[in-house]
């Protein structure tokens, strides 16, 4: 399928050249091919239904309610929107006009994150904008421009100047009100990336982080905006937050995961919320997120990226095994567990009963190798909304 | 030659082609004199001699003096020069000069046209000088003289000193006539003047110029006085012991060396001098700082007290003409690059006469400095990065800039750092990328810069060949995959001509003479994987070959049962022989099963018997379960066949075949001992030999017609009535027909004549089949469930895949969910009904097998396959497995989109410099030595 390319499949043929078996070819040959895991939907046609499938009305109901609940009240959303509107707007002025700010040139300002892609959950009432300076981000320039926008804003909105705060931190800064909070994400324009100086400047790697941040949210709004992923994503999230072995999926990865279930499938049409749901799990399960798997790469990355080698070695035997013993609890029919509908999240980690079924939670698989450290060492792929991050004041 | 070596560390084609549309900008120009070049040379090579080492060039050496011009002519002047003055001081090593010339060839390739104007400025630079030396050379001051032996190193130098000198003489008179000739003159002469004082710039004449009563202090003795007052260093000493002392001392003869060497240049395009002091300023400010400083009124009172003139405080302005030049080149470079070499030529005279007037002139000049450097009062930058470092009191006692890194007291002295150069500069880079930093002419930074340039290129070509390699060696990677892939094919294939078997089918019935195929179908003992790839497939192959049966343990079972079934042929015969005349009560059916067909390629005795036509009661028997599938493992001690009874088998029959088969079998085999028991609610009897190895063969009696009346069991009821009161168990009797066909599945869907990509398969199941044993959890997992799994998995990956790669995929699938409720089950190919092969599994079963799936995927996914397979990890194979490879990709992933981050600190770069340079060497020089090769 389109987006699973993993590396060096399906490409070759017409290669074969005349030519001698090179030195260094010999013994060590290719070592790793990474390909796709098991996937019932993908082969359906092999498995034809002995019976008819169950019916699950019942659970489609209750993701659909879920999300319901885990969706935005309209009080919210009206917080958040008049919030990023005016710091936008502040923010196109200080564009066009700088007047006499000079601390750093703003080239643009885009809206990213969870706000941008329609994927926000009730009770974190937080938006995301990215700032590309056209100057180097030095943390004293951040700082200045969140007090300019700040002040700026309390200038326009005179009643909102107690209640308006502006922190900075080592991504940017937020501006909060009483209702709802726009981080301001800092990033400068690639040429200036190469230039940083870690003593002075931002973070590089949260620079490019949000620079990721504006192509993943491109991303978004041209390949997954229907509406049954968006509901499937909240879905995810809400399921990350609360079992602590789903910690390690960021953000984007859910996005992705949340995309790929729904629309990777023979037909291209959107798959069902209920066989959406149950697949991710299936997916992670079989280890669509281990080390060896085709996985997702990432699309918004050159070279194939698989998402998922952001997470270490020992996060992604946590994902999979948590994904495990929840797909086995909810094929014994505890969906309203998973859902937080009932009980609380200690199916992931304790033995529970269905039906006078066991089901018994897993164990690690991953062990530290005595001697080599673990080869975790890929890119960290922060995201742009991630946990609420400390503050740092100065 | 050389261009081998320019190729190699400009290499890419694409910056080269830059780097070539550079050339003939700058040759336009020099077209004006040509022909004057063509004595020397082409532009090639000439170019090429110019460039070359010391060695190349003393070759050329020998035109040098008479075609001095031609040799030093083109667009590489300044480059030219250089390597010209190198050349003759023979200062530089050879490997040095290799390096410069690199440098200022990447220059080019830069296409920058900023860098064409730079070489058109130095030239312009250049120029002037000499133009201006000539009036020293014309008149010739002795001080100047007595500076010179100081510098010139060799005698080559003084030849060449000679020569060009006079050929300039001679056109500095007509230098307003001819420029464009002039210019060319001018080259060589610049040459020597760099060879007078090695690293100096053409200021330092300048100076000598304009100041000369400053350069001929030196040479005047220091004249004893009351104080002993050092001229050079301009302190006065208390007395004639501290005098002496002073004078060996290293200060003064720094500063001695120094002063007979010519003041240093400035850095900056413009500075202001103190002359009484000899310290030059930056800008009228630090001057200002100067003149009211406690150093210079110090200077001022000894001066005072000894008499000596003091000389106005009005600053001297130092390259001013500087500044005119760059402005000019400045305006060439608006103008055009093309023309760059001809405007150059006439600012250089322009500027000469400037300074070779009278003092108002020099006035002029002053002024106008003056006002530039007003003129340069910018906006201080980066005021936020001024940190105010109060005391207690809370008192400003000094600021620190943040971005430089630099510390005053002196508010006054902060506001001329945030106007300063060096940072402006350092905001420059720091903060806004975009300020406009004036560009400063120094020779040294530019030659930074272009070393800078060079080293960027060559970091980038770097990347380049890696990437290059890498792909290429991916590319070549898949061909070698494919090619074992393929290897293997046919070496399975071989393997299988090797040991031929009919054509899949029906298998025979019952053969007792024919060869019977090799015992295990399906795999080849130790099918050959040549080169297994992972370690994941490692140790499925050592763990397959550790369950695969010992040649001794298959001998045996093939023994007894190719014995079990020629016995039961002949009981076959023997109860058609004894029915036969009697009764003809089993009426042939219609449909016959089709394993009797193959019956006609027994022997004739059997044949004629069929022509005969007497129905036998015992019509065939197969080989069912492990032993027909070749799923046998070591330790298996128990195999099935079935006898397909022409009608219900009853217990009757049961007893007359076990009564009969031990005859047979002391016919068949009479050395060998069988030990035969009935079990007859199994509808089988059991045949065991007596010895070591003890193995049993069950015989199960079975009859098609159960099947067939159990299909339409609804409408024929009345049949049911008829079946006689002895019949065996009807389900076991079922059971073995689901067995037979089942076989028959199996050897349909892993035909050994054809290489499907299901070798990985049967291994797979056979590997399974062991874990069912092994692990309690997995032991109600029945055969023909996970066999039918295996295949369905593995069939649907869509691909070929490796042993360990196949095993994954199994536990992937269990792991997703496949034997869980809700899962679509597996539909049982055998039966008319959909039924879920694995039916027989309790829900508690299920869920226990995916739990241990789960796991068991987890385990294989980091790496310790070994662990499920019960077995002991495999060590790595000796060789390093593409270390360098892995290592290579994985850089490539983390770098995403920054490759070039690294270049960010100059200071450590430089130290890094020489290393990586010779790295960097060293690899594009292995990675075209493996291009090379690997063409």
């Amino acid at each position: 399928m389109v987006m699973t390319r993993g590396r060096g499949r399906g490409m070759r043929g017409g290669m074969i050249r005349p030519m001698g078996p090179g030195p260094h070819f010999g013994p060590k040959m290719k070592q790793f091919v990474p390909r796709l895991p098991f996937d019932m939907v993908l082969c359906e046609s092999a498995f034809p239904r002995v019976k008819a499938a169950p019916d699950e009305s019942a659970f489609t109901q209750a993701l659909l309610k879920r999300n319901a609940d885990l969706s935005p009240t309209p009080a919210e959303q009206a917080a958040v929107l008049n919030l990023v509107t005016k710091i936008q707007a502040v923010m196109d002025n200080l564009i066009v006009d700088p007047g006499n700010f000079d601390a750093c040139q703003i080239e643009e300002v885009r809206q990213v994150g969870s706000y941008k892609k329609g994927t926000m959950m009730t009770g974190h009432n937080v938006a995301d904008i990215v700032v590309i300076l056209k100057t180097l981000p030095t943390k004293e320039a951040v700082e200045a421009l969140g007090k300019k926008v700040c002040d700026d804003l309390r200038a326009q909105e005179p009643q909102e100047v107690l209640v308006l705060t502006m922190l900075p931190n080592d991504r940017g800064f937020e501006i909060s009100n009483s209702e709802a909070t726009v981080r301001v994400l800092v990033t400068t324009i690639h040429q200036n990336l190469r230039k940083l100086d870690p003593e002075l400047h931002l973070d590089q790697k949260i620079l490019q982080s949000h620079l990721a941040a504006i192509r993943h949210s491109r991303w978004f709004e041209e390949n997954a905006h229907h509406s049954t992923i968006k509901v499937l994503i909240r879905l995810l999230r809400d399921l990350r937050g609360r079992f602590e072995g789903f910690e390690p999926l960021s953000p984007w990865m859910l996005d992705l995961l949340a995309h790929y279930a729904i629309l990777n499938n023979p037909s291209r049409q959107a798959l069902p919320i209920n066989s959406a749901f149950r697949r991710c799990l299936q997916l992670l399960a079989a280890g669509l997120f281990l080390p060896g798997s085709a996985g997702i790469s990432d699309p918004c990355e050159g070279g194939n990226i698989r998402v998922h080698t952001a997470m270490t070695l020992e996060q992604q035997d946590l994902v999979c095994l948590t994904a495990q013993t929840l797909l086995r609890v909810l094929s014994h029919g505890g969906y309203k567990q998973i859902l937080g509908l009932e009980g609380n999240s200690s199916i992931a980690s304790e033995m529970s009963v269905w039906d006078g079924v066991v089901v018994s939670a897993l164990e690690k698989a991953y062990e530290k190798p005595p001697e080599r450290p673990p080869q975790d060492d890929d890119t960290d792929n922060m995201d742009a909304d991630d946990d609420p991050m400390e503050t740092t004041d100065n | 030659m050389y261009w081998s070596g320019l190729s190699a560390a400009a290499n890419a084609a694409a910056a080269y082609q830059t780097g070539q549309t550079g050339y003939p900008v700058g040759h336009t120009p020099t077209g004006t004199y040509t022909t004057q070049r063509a004595a020397g040379s082409t532009y090639d090579t000439g170019y090429q001699t110019a460039a070359a080492a010391a060695a190349t060039h003393s070759t050329a050496a020998g035109t040098y003096p008479s075609a001095a011009a031609s040799a030093t002519y083109d667009y590489g002047y300044g480059r030219t020069t250089q390597t010209a003055a190198a050349a003759a001081a023979a200062a530089y090593d050879s490997s040095k000069t290799y390096y410069a010339q690199p440098s200022t060839a990447t220059a080019y390739t830069g296409a920058d046209t900023h860098y064409h104007n730079k070489t058109a400025y130095t030239n312009a630079g250049a120029y002037t000088t000499t133009s201006r030396q000539t009036t020293p050379v014309v008149t010739p001051k002795t001080s100047y003289t007595s500076t010179y032996p100081g510098a010139a190193a060799a005698a080559a130098t003084a030849t060449y000193n000679t020569s060009p000198y006079a050929v300039q003489t001679t056109t500095a008179n007509k230098a307003t006539a001819l420029p464009v000739y002039m210019q060319q003159t001018s080259q060589p002469a610049t040459a020597v003047a760099a060879v007078k004082t090695p690293g100096n710039t053409w200021q330092t004449f300048k100076k000598q110029g304009t100041v000369p009563n400053k350069t001929q202090k030196p040479k005047a003795p220091p004249k004893p006085q009351q104080l002993h007052y050092c001229d050079v260093c301009k302190i006065s000493c208390a007395g004639p012991q501290t005098y002496r002392e002073h004078l060996e001392g290293q200060k003064h003869k720094k500063k001695e060396a120094a002063a007979k060497a010519g003041p240093t240049p400035s850095r900056h395009g413009a500075s202001l001098r103190c002359e009484l002091c000899d310290v030059t300023c930056t800008g009228a400010d630090a001057y200002a700082a100067h003149i009211r400083g406690a150093k210079h009124q110090k200077v001022v009172k000894l001066h005072q007290k000894l008499g000596k003139p003091i000389p106005s405080t009005d600053p001297v302005v130092v390259g001013g003409t500087t500044k005119t030049s760059t402005t000019t080149a400045g305006t060439a470079v608006g103008a055009k690059t093309t023309t760059s070499g001809t405007t150059a030529a006439p600012t250089g005279t322009l500027a000469a006469t400037t300074t070779t007037t009278t003092s108002d002139g020099k006035k002029d000049d002053l002024k106008e400095d003056l006002l530039d450097l007003k003129e340069k009062d910018v906006e201080p930058v980066g005021q936020e990065y001024i940190e105010e470092i109060k005391n207690e009191e809370g008192k400003v006692i000094s600021f620190n800039c943040k971005l430089c890194e630099c510390r005053f007291n002196d508010p006054n002295a902060k506001e001329m750092h945030m106007k300063g150069r060096r940072h402006r500069l350092q905001y420059k880079k720091k903060v806004n990328p975009e300020l406009v930093v004036e560009v400063k002419p120094s020779l040294r930074q530019r030659k930074l810069q272009e070393e800078k340039l060079r080293r960027q290129q060559l970091r980038e070509e770097m990347w380049r060949r890696r990437e290059e390699e890498r792909l290429l060696e991916e590319e070549e990677r898949w061909y070698w995959e494919e090619r074992r892939r393929y290897e293997e094919e046919c070496e399975y294939l071989d393997w299988c001509r090797r040991y031929p078997r009919g054509p899949p089918g029906p298998p025979p019935m019952m053969p007792p003479g024919m060869p019977r195929p090799p015992f295990m179908p399906g795999m080849p003992p130790m099918m050959p994987m040549r080169r297994p790839d992972s370690s994941d497939d490692r140790h499925v192959l050592a763990k397959h070959a550790e369950i695969y049966p010992k040649e001794e343990e298959l001998g045996a079972i093939q023994k007894i049962v190719s014995n079990t079934e020629k016995a039961l042929k002949m009981v076959s015969d023997y109860l058609a022989e004894v029915d036969a005349p009697k009764e003809q009560h089993i009426k042939p059916k219609a449909k016959k099963e089709k394993e009797e067909v193959p019956k006609d390629d027994d022997d004739k005795k059997d044949g004629d018997k069929k022509e005969d036509g007497p129905p036998r009661m015992l019509k065939g028997v197969m080989r069912v379960g492990i032993l027909a599938k070749g799923l046998l493992l070591r330790g298996d001690a128990s195999v099935q066949l079935v006898v397909l009874c022409g009608d219900k088998p009853t217990r009757t029959l049961l007893d007359r075949v076990a009564d009969n088969l031990p005859k047979q079998l002391a016919v068949v085999a009479p050395e060998d001992k069988y030990d035969i028991q009935r079990v007859v609610e199994e509808a089988a009897l059991v045949v065991q030999n007596i010895g070591e190895q003890r193995i049993s063969v069950n015989v199960t009696l079975t009859s098609p017609i159960m099947r067939e009346q159990l299909l339409h069991d609804g409408d024929s009821q009345v049949t049911a009535v008829k079946d006689p009161p002895d019949v065996l168990d009807k389900q076991k009797c079922l059971d073995a027909l689901a067995a037979l066909r089942h076989a028959k599945w199996f050897q349909h869907t892993f035909p050994q004549a054809r290489a499907n990509g299901l070798q990985s398969c049967v291994m797979v199941i056979r590997i399974l089949r062991d874990l069912c044993q092994r692990v309690p959890t997995w032991g109600p997992l029945n055969s023909w469930a996970m066999e039918l799994m295996c295949e369905k998995v593995i069939a649907s990956a869509g691909q070929h895949l490796s042993p360990g790669d196949a095993l994954r995929r199994v536990f992937e699938a269990l792991a997703s969910g496949l034997l869980l409720p809700g899962s679509p089950g597996l539909l049982d190919p055998c039966e008319k009904d959909p039924i879920d092969a694995a039916s027989p599994l309790s829900a508690q079963e299920r869920e226990d097998i995916t739990a241990s799936a789960q796991h068991a995927l987890r385990l294989i996914a980091f790496r310790q396959i070994h662990k499920v397979l019960g077995m002991d990890p495999i060590p790595p194979p000796k060789f390093q497995r593409g270390g360098r490879f892995t290592r290579k990709r994985r850089r490539d992933n983390s770098t995403g989109e920054g490759n070039d981050s690294e270049g960010g600190d100059g200071k450590k770069d430089k130290k890094e410099d020489e290393d990586s340079k010779m790295d960097m060497d060293k690899d594009t020089n292995s990675s075209k030595h493996l291009m090379v090769e690997g063409h």
